[in-house]
């Protein structure tokens, strides 16, 4: 990615998930757009950027929020480094396992950390929130995240968005 | 053993990151959450939640009033579209009405049972699976600490986390950084109740306590933050085992915090 859309994106994410996405939440479930950044950080760039990227991200996002500073960006971390992973080895914008690997990263991270505060503190509904929250933002996450990227798929927005030396794999 | 390290630099440095992040959190769960960097964080994310909710709410209304009327009015006649426009600003009138009752509600509220208080907008959720904050519309400017009780007429939202001069940040009381000391108002039992993400835990509940689902849960007053006899939770699953001194008990806050626009900062 170019310099100039990581400061965009370092700077806006947090604004842009907290109150442009308040109205298209559904139940109080809404999609967990910094995973969906770095998921497409992963498929553009790599592991190693990706990694670096979710980190940066996660722990932007636990400083902004009221959550253990680490968490987020621990996980996030690990999904960028995995989507960078499949993105130079399986997947691209268009492919459609896109919205799986979304929903299972994002049902992977709160299984997590659902699992680490019943570790620490005890007392977490597990399967209630299995069912009410963790997966019906899986799913959302999956379905705005291949929206997403079907809106960026373009090689113009992709040369846009990236620095030259990744641009000759489009 | 360092010829080891050198070969493998690159997983070496993830695994001991790894390792670092791992022990900061641990070490939050025992000395409290790390408060570094907050305020920057919290005045740039603030500022710029100001302008997207700003222009969010612009774009919401022009759509509303007019290109929604120009795809109507190309579908229907002019008399319908006439009806559907006086029906839309009916709408757009019930929802300002709504918006009226709520307020009034809120200052009644605040008139009668609290009135050193600050009636603030909700300007922004931050949701992760982590956590959940709100951003408000109102801080140090304002009267606003941290730690103030935040309310609306039917209960407990949370705390003030962290202020600015012009917005605060809230943390919700289903955070697991969250603790207040609640009753059963059945039958007066006291106890703590932590966060758990999306639900609450009542801790430190005795075995012997008769406790119920469907009990309701309100301040105490003994935390010395949130002022007594606020509804808090709702109590929705009692588990005993005969080998825990302790019952385990889950309960939902009464509040839908999706749902709420306003709220009371109490700042006394």
């Amino acid at each position: 990615m170019k310099p100039p859309v990581y400061l965009a994106l370092f700077i806006l994410i947090l604004p842009l998930q907290s109150s442009m996405l308040g109205p298209l939440a559904i139940a109080g479930i809404s999609p967990d757009l910094v995973l969906i950044a770095v998921y497409v950080i992963g498929l553009l760039t790599g592991p190693r950027e990706a990694a670096v990227a979710g980190l940066t991200l996660g722990f932007l996002q636990d400083i902004n929020s009221a959550g253990f500073v680490g968490l987020m960006a621990l996980t996030h971390g690990a999904a960028g480094f995995s989507a960078g992973l499949l993105g130079r080895n399986v997947l691209n914008f268009a492919s459609p396992s896109n919205i799986l690997f979304l929903a299972a990263f994002s049902l992977g991270e709160a299984v997590l950390i659902t699992l680490f505060i019943q570790v620490i503190f005890g007392s977490v509904p597990f399967f209630s929130m299995l069912f009410t929250r963790m997966l019906p933002a899986a799913v959302y996450t999956g379905l705005f995240g291949t929206l997403v990227l079907q809106l960026l798929k373009s090689r113009k927005t992709l040369v846009l968005l990236t620095r030259p030396s990744l641009q000759k794999e489009f | 053993m360092f010829s080891f390290i050198g070969r493998n630099k690159k997983i070496f440095l993830a695994l001991t990151l790894v390792v670092f992040l791992f022990w900061l959190v641990t070490t939050q769960v025992e000395n409290g959450r790390f408060r570094f960097l907050e305020r920057p964080v919290l005045a740039i994310s603030g500022f710029f939640e100001r302008i997207t909710s700003g222009t969010y709410a612009s774009l919401e209304s022009a759509w509303d009033r007019y290109v929604f009327l120009v795809g109507t009015h190309r579908e229907n006649l002019r008399l319908q579209d006439d009806l559907d426009r006086i029906h839309l600003e009916n709408q757009l009138l019930q929802e300002v009405l709504q918006e009226n009752e709520r307020l009034r509600q809120l200052i009644a509220f605040r008139k009668e049972a609290f009135p050193s208080s600050v009636a603030v907008r909700i300007l922004g959720r931050q949701v992760s699976p982590a956590s959940t904050t709100l951003t408000i519309s109102k801080g140090s400017e304002n009267g606003v600490q941290m730690d103030m009780p935040v309310i609306v007429a039917s209960g407990v939202v949370g705390r003030v986390q962290t202020t600015l001069d012009g917005s605060a940040k809230v943390m919700l009381l289903t955070d697991p950084g969250h603790a207040l000391a609640v009753r059963v108002q059945r039958n007066r039992e006291d106890g703590l109740l932590e966060g758990r993400i999306s639900h609450c835990a009542l801790k430190y509940v005795s075995y012997y306590v008769d406790i119920q689902e469907g009990d309701l849960l309100v301040t105490s007053g003994l935390d010395g933050i949130y002022p007594k006899g606020l509804p808090v939770a709702t109590v929705v699953k009692v588990t005993r085992h005969e080998s825990n001194p302790f019952q385990t008990v889950v309960a939902k806050p009464v509040v839908r915090i999706s749902q709420i626009e306003e709220a009371l900062v109490l700042t006394k």
